[in-house]
């Protein structure tokens, strides 16, 4: 199967997607900006006030006592305003980028909801699962921290080397020289580190894969005595972290000893050009501490940008990978006049993962209403394949599946879903109450009474109802744990109060241990009764209550006729009914 | 094992003794230096460039390169050991959370595998985090007393006003503290919340698709998401509060020191190089307090995250691990329930899961088994690894780990493969593909049927060939063939006086047992064959026919 991975935005694309978003809310942003220049500006006038204080202290002469009152009043004045406008920057600047960031998750796990399933999994579901959930956590993590963080030191980087230029062009200049240095640093740093930090990813989710897999085959390690391997591989994995770690860590070292050198050069740079300049006439003492002293306080947020320079990569590639997801093209579909209904029939199918491996091959299956399908048929033989392209899911490699005088293919999913149930082998109980997992696809609101009714069909209103809290229980991720079985009643009752025309069932009793089954069978029974239905049988009871079997074999039907027929037929499922039911084995 | 968070972290500093102490003194250094650059900024100036003396500029620049490459090598050296403290500590720790967790005598607490996954991740890494907290903790200090030290010569007065003012600050901002990660710790489980939903519904997703649920999951998890943006908010509000009140606070202060400094430099009391010297101290002070104030609250997430280590390292275990270190042969007794000889096959049908549950836990010795023996000896008084090894429980629900066929199915030496493979009807699985036995499987045997995955199984508990085998509802997902081909071909990989104990439902498996014992829901238990029990027990006809 191809790694059909999913789309990743480039930088620009990625850039333009936010930025659209922000400018929903201009006049936030706008302010934001302002509030953020203005605050750094502010933080300039201390250095400038102290510079000329020293000149006015070396002059000395009358008014000094007023200068230093006066010094005292403009720099306690600029640092409160300084301070209300970097309160006030930050806030404006969450007000504007939250909700676009918001509104980015949404369009993100919108588009993967209407993903194509097998899409999803051809790329590693992983792949999906770590946009919507880690991707969007970093850049949140990002935009509350260091965004704001690397905005001020931008914008006070900029404004102090203005101001260095204000003072004197020839003390600008000597600020000037450091950039260079720094510029090279990153070069030598940003190259190297990229491929640490991506084998770094690689150590730390291949560490998570060895120990969740310790974690959840604990059983089994145990009862094999094999927990000791399975140790030593996590401590190999993690063994491996670390050395990569450490490796980063000492490249990091060596970069920040060179930031600290081009700090070393920028200061005497500014002190040997001030002392020429003093020398001459040019500028003053004050303006050359001046000078020192905004160059010093340079020293953090140049530290700042480097240093998260490693973060904001990490950012802007997760916030890449969001916006491929969320710049999907929205699918269209023909919505049908009329409401679709009716006999699903499915002609010709043929259906590969491979070029030289057809998983179906020219199928033809009708199924009318109130009529039930069983599909038998070994392990491989295109059961599940033939149920997902019957259920719309899965878009065959060739023939048509139409459901009354519709292609399923150009049914809009919301509507195909009101048609078609379908219940498949997986079994996913989602977080939240046992409330919340019934009414997720319900159309129109059901009421407990309704909820309750579907319970009792599909045989789970018993043990819901032994439930302390009843509908109110807590299940999935972080509540009660169901069993197989119990979750399977769960999603039949989910179909029953969806109420399609059609259903398709894939193996929902497979899961389920011995005794779980026969309670499963029946509700099988409940929810396929009075609809078409194309169950893939593997209890045989359930192909025996169904009015018509098509056995597969290598994606060929290559026996179809009712249960009575086909045993008195004496063919493959003849032999497997024997099997079956032989109270012998 | 250490049974508090302060003896954890006290057993940490005393196995990288070296390594914190290095870290300790380097991280001073650097920040004593820092400290000394304003200082020496101002000396420059007095001495250099208001009065004109190259040769003492030339000095003073050899001072600065000087001073910068011990800052710069103290930062890089010392930060390198308090880094490399972290990761060694949080390696060991993490093995030995790890290790607790798989260790074979269990554990009363259950929890679920994400808990535990965190804490051996993030949570041992946090912890150890401490040391590196004390290095940074140290050396602010460090340089805090520096400078008080110039300062207070410089002059008492203003020493005193710095050295006051300072923290006064700073422990104002810190009022704010709580406010800020009470918001941080909101917005992060708000967004934590969101983000959890989304990767359950893709996880979810083709049960979601399946019922055409998208649209009410979206929904869903919009509010989530919007919630999170208020907390959001909130948050960088506190934060732009915090860093917006030190600016001012910092700033009015910088301004009376200026104006203290410039009064005394007016007064011939200092000269104009410590007047800059004062003022660039009285900024750089703010630097190491923050330091601390940062450590503070950070040391408070670490401290949290280390009593959770101990929680699980100090955990009470769930059956001892004493006694014999072998087990003679002899018949399985299970007072009440089952007796199985050597040699024997023997169907169980339970018509309570919670009794086979209960049964396969104390047989794998994940519970004490009070009573059940093997020949004359208590399994309970059986060390555990000889325990299991005689005793092998096979679960319902199977675990496949990342690897191949081969690797799963190995796991204490080479099997005789025809017979495993045979007998487990893995050989299907293992013709169907060109890699044969080598064909990769995913973690968890996605890539693989539910049928594949319980031969698998099968295989895989065959080839171990323990003296016991208990094996539950083996064959629920395979077909009725081969099933039926299973039943038939399992004596024959077991070895000759072997026990096989069968929990199962499956007509198939029950014909092919020697004797089968029905648990009716009550407790009470019917021994027969399964024809006998068929003709005789009408319950038990009930339950196996289908």
């Amino acid at each position: 199967m191809s790694r059909d991975l999913l789309p990743v935005a480039t930088a620009r694309e990625s850039a333009g997607h936010l930025l659209r978003l922000m400018l929903r809310r201009p006049v936030v942003l706008g302010a934001a900006v302002a509030a953020f220049l203005a605050a750094s500006a502010t933080g300039l006038l201390a250095p400038y006030v102290l510079g000329r204080l020293v000149d006015r202290l070396l002059d000395g002469g009358p008014g000094v006592d007023d200068a230093l009152t006066s010094a005292f009043w403009l720099i306690a004045g600029a640092a409160v305003l300084g301070g209300l406008l970097a309160a006030g920057s930050a806030d404006l600047l969450a007000r504007a980028v939250e909700p676009a960031l918001a509104t980015l998750r949404q369009q993100v796990l919108a588009r993967a909801l209407t993903l194509d399933a097998a899409r999803v999994e051809a790329s590693g579901s992983g792949d999906l699962l770590s946009r919507v959930g880690d991707d969007a956590r970093v850049v949140a993590r990002a935009v509350s921290q260091f965004v704001p963080m690397v905005l001020a030191s931008l914008t006070t980087i900029v404004l102090t080397a203005g101001g260095l230029f204000t003072l004197d062009w020839r003390l600008g200049l000597a600020g000037l020289v450091t950039l260079p240095f720094y510029v090279h640093a990153l070069r030598w740093y940003l190259p190297r580190s990229a491929p640490y930090y991506a084998r770094e990813r690689v150590a730390t989710g291949e560490r998570a894969q060895a120990l969740v897999s310790a974690l959840r085959g604990l059983p089994t390690l145990r009862s094999f005595r094999i927990e000791e391997p399975a140790a030593a591989e996590v401590d190999a994995r993690s063994a491996d972290t670390v050395r990569i770690s450490l490796d980063v860590f000492h490249l990091y070292g060596r970069f920040g000893g060179r930031t600290n050198r081009t700090e070393c050069v920028g200061l005497i740079a500014i002190l040997g050009v001030g002392f020429l300049g003093v020398d001459s006439g040019a500028v003053s003492v004050g303006e050359v501490t001046t000078a020192a002293l905004f160059f010093h306080r340079l020293f953090n947020p140049i530290g700042v940008l480097l240093f998260l320079f490693d973060d904001l990569q990490v950012t802007a590639a997760s916030l890449t990978r969001l916006v491929g997801v969320a710049a999907l093209p929205a699918p269209s579909y023909d919505v049908p006049a009329e409401p679709a209904g009716g006999t699903l029939a499915l002609r010709g199918i043929g259906h590969r993962y491979l070029p030289d491996r057809p998983m179906l091959d020219g199928v033809d299956l009708v199924v009318e209403p109130g009529r039930r399908v069983a599909l038998v048929g070994a392990s491989g033989a295109g059961k599940t394949t033939l149920a997902a392209v019957a259920a719309g899911v899965l878009p065959p490699t060739s023939g048509s599946v139409r459901l009354g005088s519709v292609d399923l293919g150009t049914l809009d999913p919301a509507l195909l879903r009101r048609q078609v149930g379908l219940v498949s082998q997986e079994v996913h109980v989602f977080a939240g109450t046992l409330r919340d997992n019934l009414r997720l696809a319900a159309v129109d609101d059901p009421s407990d009474e309704d909820l309750h009714e579907a319970l009792v069909a599909v045989a789970a209103a018993g043990w819901v109802a032994a439930l302390p809290e009843g509908l109110d229980t807590l299940v999935g991720e972080d509540g009660r744990t169901l069993t197989p079985a119990q979750a399977q009643q769960l999603a039949l009752a989910r179909v029953l109060l969806v109420d399609p025309a059609v259903v398709v069932l894939d193996e929902a009793t497979a899961e389920a241990g011995s005794l779980g089954a026969r309670e499963l069978d029946t509700a099988a029974d409940a929810v396929t009764r009075g609809r078409a239905a194309l169950v893939v049988a593997h209890r045989l009871s359930q192909a025996q209550r169904s009015d018509l079997v098509l056995v597969l074999d290598h994606g060929r039907v290559v026996e179809s006729g009712s249960h009575d027929e086909l045993v008195a037929a004496g063919g493959r499922y003849a032999e497997l009914w024997a099997a079956w039911e032989s109270p012998t084995g | 094992m250490p049974r508090s968070t302060a003896a954890l972290y006290r057993r940490t500093v005393r196995r990288h003794r070296g390594l914190v102490s290095r870290s300790i003194l380097l991280l001073c250094t650097w920040q004593i230096c820092e400290a000394l650059v304003p200082v020496i900024i101002g000396l420059v100036v007095d001495d250099a460039v208001a009065t004109g003396d190259g040769s003492h500029l030339l000095w003073w620049f050899a001072g600065l390169a000087g001073l910068f490459l011990v800052l710069s090598s103290g930062y890089r050296y010392g930060s390198r050991a308090g880094f490399a403290t972290v990761q060694h500590e949080s390696h060991l720790l993490r093995g030995e959370v790890v290790r607790r967790v798989l260790d074979p005598r269990g554990t009363t607490r259950k929890r679920l595998p994400g808990e535990t996954l965190s804490v051996a991740t993030s949570d041992a890494e946090l912890a150890a985090e401490v040391v590196r907290m004390a290095g940074f903790a140290c050396a602010a200090v460090g340089s805090i007393a520096v400078a008080a030290v110039y300062l207070l010569r410089v002059d008492l007065l203003l020493g005193l006003v710095v050295l006051l003012g300072v923290p006064l600050v700073l422990g104002a901002v810190q009022l704010l503290a709580p406010r800020l990660s009470r918001h941080a710790g909101e917005q992060q489980s708000r967004i934590a919340r969101a983000s959890g939903l989304a990767a359950d519904l893709v996880a979810g997703l083709r049960v979601l698709k399946g019922v055409g649920g998208e649209a009410a999951a979206a929904r869903t998890y919009d509010e989530a998401s919007d919630r999170a943006v208020g907390a959001g908010i909130l948050a960088a509000r506190s934060t732009g509060l915090m860093s917006g009140t030190t600016t001012a606070l910092s700033g009015v202060f910088l301004a009376a020191v200026a104006l203290l400094a410039g009064h005394r430099a007016l007064d011939g009391d200092i000269t104009i190089g410590q007047f800059i010297a004062v003022v660039g101290l009285a900024q750089f002070l703010a630097e190491p307090l923050s330091t601390l104030g940062e450590v503070a609250a950070h040391t408070a997430t670490c401290w949290a995250s280390g009593r959770r280590v101990v929680e699980v390292l100090a955990e009470p275990y769930a059956v001892a691990d004493t006694g014999a270190s072998s087990v003679p042969a002899g018949a399985l007794d299970v007072p009440g329930l089952l007796r199985a000889s050597p040699g024997e096959l023997v169907g169980v049908l339970l018509e309570d899961p919670a009794v086979g549950d209960r049964l396969l836990d104390e047989l794998a010795g994940v519970l004490p088994a009070p009573g059940v023996r093997v020949g004359e000896v208590e399994l309970d008084e059986v060390g555990l690894d000889a325990r299991r090894a005689h005793v092998l429980v096979v679960r319902h629900h199977v675990d496949v780990f990342e690897g191949t066929l081969r690797s799963n199915v190995l796991t204490h030496g080479e099997p005789d493969w025809p017979t495993v493979l045979t007998a487990s009807a893995l050989d299907d699985v293992v013709d169907l593909d060109p890699d044969g036995l080598d064909r990769a499987v995913a973690a968890g045997g996605t890539s693989l049927s539910g049928g594949q995955r319980q031969r698998l199984a099968l295989a895989r508990a065959l080839a171990a060939r323990p003296p016991v085998l208990v094996l539950q509802d083996p064959t629920t997902a395979v077909d009725a063939v081969t099933e039926h081909d299973i039943a038939h071909g399992l004596r024959a990989a077991l070895p000759a006086e072997g026990i096989a104990v069968v929990l199962t439902s499956s007509p198939a498996l029950l014909a092919a047992a020697d004797r089968v014992v029905h648990v009716a829901a009550d407790g009470t238990t019917v021994t027969g064959t399964h024809a006998g029990l068929l003709a005789d027990d009408a319950a038990y006809r009930t339950a196996v026919l289908r």
